[in-house]
C-alpha cells in the first residue's frame, strides 16, 4: 500500500507575524522556507504529527535555523558555507572574531540595508533555452518580467522545436527577445544565447523555473569581487506534491546547497584535484551566471554536453575549466529561483539516468582537457564504491529510494562512458565556437588579465 | 585536578582568569546579558588565561547562539502572560545541608507572591531538616513517613493548591534566572503539561565529577526545545524518554499530574530501586498527549557524587531505574511493545559498543562504570519492577 502524501511548500517572510501551525491531513508536512527583505535564510521541514504548534515554538525554530546564514552574511569568517572538502587535513575552521559578533546589535536591519545599498551596476542579459514546454516556459517568463530591476534583456533560445507554440507564446509578451536554434542540445542553444546577448553578465535559467523578483540583481551583486567569474544561486522547490519531486528533495537533496555563501576557488581546486574536483555541487544550471568574458578565456559550452547530448553536466564542466585556470566559482544564495521537479516516477528515472550519463561524460571530457588524473580516480574507484554501497543498503534495508531509479543511475553511468568513446572526435569542432564572441558590451575587467587564454586544444 | 568554574558576562569586558596549582583546567558558564547562553569546559595548565584567549573559545563554540539572541532581541517582541501561581516541593532525606543550600538560592527569588516554598521531609532519621525550616517563615515543612522519593512526591502534590508544581533535588542550587526561565516556558508554551530545564555542574572538584560532565552531565544543551508526539531525528521516541531531562529539576500542570494519578511508587523508591520515576511521569505526558517543554534558562546546578564509587552507582542506578521503567511502561502501554523491544535491543547494542571502546580505551569513562549500567540494566530487566512492588505494599501496609 502506499501511503505518500505530499508537502506543503510554505513561504515566511519576517516581516509578517509568526503564525500557529494547525494539522492539515492532506500533507505529509510542510516544508517553510522563511525569508527576510527578500534573502532566503533557511528553511525548516515540520511532520504534520509535529503540529499543531504555537507561534512561540515555530519562532524559536525558526531562529536556530536562520542564524548561521545571517552571520554568513554580516562578518567575514566563521559562518561560510562548507566546502565540498574531503581530505586528510582538513584545514581548521575559521571562527570569527567575538568583538565583530557582539558589535551586531540589529542584524536583521543591518542585513536590509547592507543587500540594498551593494552596486547593481552592470547589465544582465537573462537567457532561457527552452524546448516544447510553452505553458512552463510561459510562468517562467512572467516571473522574468516581474525581476525588479529589470535586466538589459530578456532572451528566449527556442532549441530545435518541434512547433511554434513556443515563439506564439513570446511573441505575445513584451520586451522578450525570440531565437530559433535549429541545432537540438542544451549547450548549443546556450551558446548561442550568448552570441546574441548583449549584456556584460549573462545569467542563466530553465523554463521550469521560476524566478526571484530580486533574482538577477543579487546574482549581479555577487560578482562584486573582480576574480568572481561565475555565479550560482539557491533552487528551491516550487512545489513537493509527487512521490518524485519528495524523493528528489529530500531523498537527494534536490538542487539546493544551503543558505550560506560559498566561494569556490583555486585553493578549493587544487585540495581537490587527486580526487576529482566535485563541481556539480557549485550549484545548477537552473540558477547561473558568469561574465561574458569568460566565454573569451575559458570557451564556451562544450556541445557534447548537456540535455539533449550526453543529459547533463554542461554547466559544471565549464566551472572546472574556470577554477582549473585560476579563476573562482561563487554560490550565492540570496539569488533564489523555485524548480518544479518532475513529478512522475518515469520522470525521475529519466532524470537520474540523464544525470549520470552526462556527469561520467563530462568526467571524461574534464580529462581530456586537462590530464587531472582525478576525474578518472572517480569514475574507476569512487563511484563504483558509492554505487556497490548503495546497492547492498538497497538489499539490506528497504527504505532507499526506489529500486528502479538506483538500477537507472548505474545504467547511466555506463551509458555516459559510451557517449564519451562515440563523441571524442568532436573536440575541436564544439571547442573553436569560443572564439567569434568579440562584441563591444563586453567590458574590460580585471580578470581578463588573471587568466592566461589556454589554448592548447584551440591550436 | 579541579576546574574552577567561572561565570563570563560577554557585555562586560573579559576577565583574566588565574588558575591554581593543580588545576588542569576552567569551565565557563557564559552570560549575555545575564541570560546562560553556554557552558564551556576547557582543559589548560597555563596559570592565567588572558581575555583573548576567552573570547577565542566563547567565539568558536558560540557564536551562532550569540547571533541568534540578537536576532531575537531586534525580532521577536518579550511575552508577557500571565504566570500561573507556583509551588516549589524539595524532597530530601537526612541531607539539611544540602537542603540549606538550596533553599538558600530559592529564597533569593522569593517575594511574596512568586511562588510557595514546601520541604517534604521523607522518613527522616532526626529532626535537623525541621529545625532548619523551622526558621524560615516562608518555606512550609511537611514530613512524609513513608520511605521512598515518589512517597514524597506524591505528597507535595497532595499538599500543593497552586497551577504549577516545581519539584528540586536537594542537591541543586538554582541559578537566579531560574524562575524567569520558568516564567518564559509557561509564556511561550500556555498549553505545555510539564517542563524541564538545564541542568548544569555545581562544582568540578573531583576526577569523578569531571568525569561525569565530560560525558554530557545532565546537560541538554542551550536552545529551547517543545516534544510533542513525534520527533523525527528518533525513530524511538518517546520511549527513550531519558532525552526529556532530569528530574533534579522539573515542573508540571497540577491538574495533569493528577489526571495521571500522580507519580509511580514503585519507582524512585529510595536505596533498592532509586531511578526511572522521572522518567515515567515524562513519558506518561507525553503519551497522554501533552506538550513538554525543555527551557534552558530554566537552570539548576547540580552537585555531581563526588566520589568514585559513588559515582559508578549512579551508573548502576540508570541502568536499573532505566529498565524498570521499561518493564512497567511495556506492561502498561501495549500499543508500544515493540517499540519498547527496540529500544532494550538498543540499549544492550549501544552498551556494548561503548564498554568495547572502553576495553580499548577509546571511551571516556572507564569500562567499570559501563558494566555498572550495563548490570543495573539487566536487574532492572530481571523482575526489579514486580519486587518493587511488593515492597511498596508492603509499605503502605506498614503505615496505613
Amino acid at each position: 500500500m502506499n501511503s505518500f502524501k505530499p508537502w506543503q511548500v510554505l513561504h515566511l517572510d519576517l516581516s509578517e507575524e509568526v503564525p500557529e501551525l494547525f494539522v492539515n491531513s492532506d500533507y505529509q508536512g510542510l516544508y517553510l522556507v522563511v525569508f527576510w527583505a527578500n534573502i532566503p535564510l533557511g528553511h525548516l521541514e515540520l511532520e504534520m504529527a509535529q503540529l499543531p504548534m504555537p507561534a512561540s515554538q515555530l519562532t524559536n525554530l525558526i531562529l536556530q535555523t536562520i542564524a548561521p546564514a545571517i552571520g554568513c552574511h554580516l562578518l567575514k569568517t566563521g559562518f561560510q558555507g562548507e566546502l565540498p572538502i574531503v581530505s586528510s587535513h582538513p584545514a581548521p575552521a575559521v571562527s570569527p572574531d567575538l568583538a565583530d559578533v557582539l558589535a551586531l546589535e540589529k542584524p536583521l536591519r543591518l542585513l536590509r540595508s547592507q543587500t540594498e545599498t551593494l552596486p547593481t551596476d552592470s547589465s544582465v542579459s537573462v537567457i532561457v533555452c527552452t524546448r516544447d514546454r510553452p505553458d512552463a516556459l510561459k510562468e517562467c517568463l512572467r516571473s522574468l518580467q516581474s525581476l525588479n530591476p529589470p535586466p538589459l534583456e530578456i532572451l528566449v533560445v527556442d532549441n530545435a522545436p518541434r512547433s511554434d507554440a513556443t515563439y506564439q507564446i513570446v511573441s505575445q509578451m513584451p520586451n522578450i527577445r525570440y531565437v530559433k536554434e535549429p541545432r537540438a542540445g542544451l549547450s548549443a542553444a546556450r551558446n548561442r544565447g550568448i552570441r546574441e546577448s548583449h549584456g556584460s553578465i549573462l545569467a542563466f535559467t530553465d523554463d521550469d523555473v521560476v524566478v526571484h523578483p530580486q533574482w538577477a540583481a543579487r546574482l549581479q551583486q555577487a560578482f562584486y569581487e573582480a576574480d568572481v567569474l561565475a555565479v550560482t544561486g539557491l533552487v528551491l522547490p516550487t512545489q513537493l506534491e509527487t512521490e518524485s519531486q519528495v524523493v528528489f528533495e529530500k531523498g537527494f537533496g534536490g538542487f539546493g546547497q544551503g543558505y550560506r555563501t560559498k566561494m569556490f576557488d583555486s585553493s578549493f581546486f587544487q585540495t581537490m584535484k587527486p580526487r576529482g574536483v566535485p563541481v556539480w555541487k557549485i550549484g545548477a544550471g537552473a540558477n547561473m551566471a558568469f561574465r561574458r568574458s569568460v566565454f573569451e578565456q575559458v570557451g564556451e559550452f562544450d556541445e557534447r554536453l548537456g540535455a539533449g547530448r550526453s543529459g547533463c553536466s554542461e554547466d559544471s564542466e565549464l566551472w572546472y575549466r574556470i577554477l582549473a585556470e585560476g579563476g573562482c566559482c561563487r554560490y550565492e544564495p540570496k539569488a533564489a529561483v523555485f524548480h518544479t521537479h518532475r513529478a512522475d516516477q518515469a520522470s525521475l528515472k529519466q532524470q537520474m539516468y540523464q544525470y549520470m550519463r552526462g556527469h561520467v561524460a563530462a568526467l571524461l571530457i574534464q580529462f581530456e582537457r586537462y590530464q587531472h588524473w582525478g576525474n578518472l580516480r572517480r569514475l574507476g574507484v569512487a563511484l563504483p564504491r558509492y554505487y556497490l554501497r548503495r546497492t547492498l543498503s538497497r538489499i539490506l534495508k528497504r527504505n532507499q529510494p526506489p529500486a528502479e531509479v538506483l538500477m537507472a543511475e548505474i545504467r547511466g553511468c555506463f551509458a555516459g562512458v559510451k557517449f564519451y568513446l562515440q563523441n571524442r572526435q568532436r573536440k575541436l569542432e564544439s571547442l573553436n565556437y569560443g572564439v567569434d564572441i568579440s562584441r563591444d558590451s563586453i567590458q574590460s575587467n580585471s580578470s581578463e588579465k588573471l587568466l592566461p587564454i589556454r589554448n592548447k586544444l584551440n591550436s | 585536578m579541579p576546574y574552577p568554574i567561572h561565570e563570563i558576562e560577554v557585555t562586560h569586558p573579559l576577565p583574566t582568569l588565574t588558575l591554581s596549582e593543580g588545576d588542569t583546567g576552567v569551565a565557563l558558564i557564559v552570560r549575555r546579558q545575564d541570560q546562560p547562553i553556554g557552558f564551556l569546559m576547557q582543559p589548560s595548565t597555563n596559570c592565567q588565561i588572558e581575555p583573548d584567549t576567552i573570547a577565542q573559545w566563547i567565539a568558536e563554540k558560540l557564536s551562532a547562539k550569540l547571533l541568534q539572541e540578537a536576532i531575537r532581541d531586534e525580532w521577536v517582541a518579550p511575552m508577557n502572560a500571565r504566570f500561573p501561581s507556583l509551588t516549589v516541593a524539595i524532597c530530601t532525606k537526612d541531607r539539611p545541608d544540602n537542603v540549606a543550600r538550596c533553599l538558600n538560592s530559592l529564597l533569593q527569588l522569593q517575594s511574596p507572591d512568586a511562588f510557595e516554598i514546601v520541604v517534604i521531609d521523607n522518613a527522616p532519621s532526626d529532626d535537623r531538616t525541621q529545625t532548619l525550616v523551622a526558621d524560615l517563615p516562608t518555606v512550609r515543612y511537611v514530613q512524609e513517613p513513608k520511605p521512598g522519593l515518589n512517597f514524597a512526591r506524591n505528597r507535595a502534590l497532595k499538599e500543593a493548591n497552586t497551577e504549577l508544581l516545581a519539584f528540586l533535588d536537594d542537591d541543586v542550587v538554582v541559578d537566579r534566572q531560574w524562575l524567569k526561565g520558568l516564567m518564559t516556558a509557561w509564556a511561550e508554551n500556555p498549553d505545555a503539561a510539564a517542563c524541564t530545564g538545564l541542568v548544569l555542574p555545581y562544582e568540578l572538584e573531583t576526577d569523578a565529577q569531571i568525569l561525569f560532565e565530560r560525558r554530557g552531565g545532565f546537560g541538554r544543551g542551550f536552545e529551547k526545545i517543545r516534544y510533542g508526539q513525534v520527533l523525527p531525528s528518533n525513530p524511538l521516541y518517546p520511549c527513550g524518554a531519558g532525552i526529556f531531562g532530569a528530574g533534579c529539576n522539573m515542573t508540571f500542570r497540577r491538574d495533569v499530574l493528577l489526571k495521571l494519578g500522580g507519580f509511580d511508587d514503585a519507582l524512585d523508591t529510595g536505596a533498592p530501586l532509586p531511578g526511572g520515576g522521572d522518567l515515567d511521569m515524562f513519558y506518561r505526558i507525553i503519551r497522554s498527549g501533552n506538550a513538554f517543554v525543555y527551557e534552558p534558562q530554566y537552570l539548576v546546578y547540580h552537585q555531581h557524587r563526588q566520589e568514585y564509587e559513588k559515582l559508578r552507582r549512579q551508573y548502576w542506578t540508570w541502568g536499573l531505574g532505566f529498565m524498570a521503567f521499561v518493564t512497567k511502561s511495556y506492561q502498561s502501554d501495549r500499543a508500544q511493545r515493540s517499540q519498547f523491544r527496540r529500544l532494550v535491543q538498543w540499549w544492550f547494542k549501544d552498551q556494548g559498543k561503548q564498554l568495547l571502546k572502553s576495553l580499548m580505551g577509546r571511551h571516556s569513562l572507564p569500562s567499570e562504570m559501563i558494566l555498572a549500567e550495563l548490570w543495573g540494566g539487566i536487574v532492572g530487566l530481571l523482575g526489579e519492577y514486580g519486587r518493587s512492588q511488593q515492597r511498596i505494599e508492603q509499605i503502605r501496609r506498614q503505615y496505613s
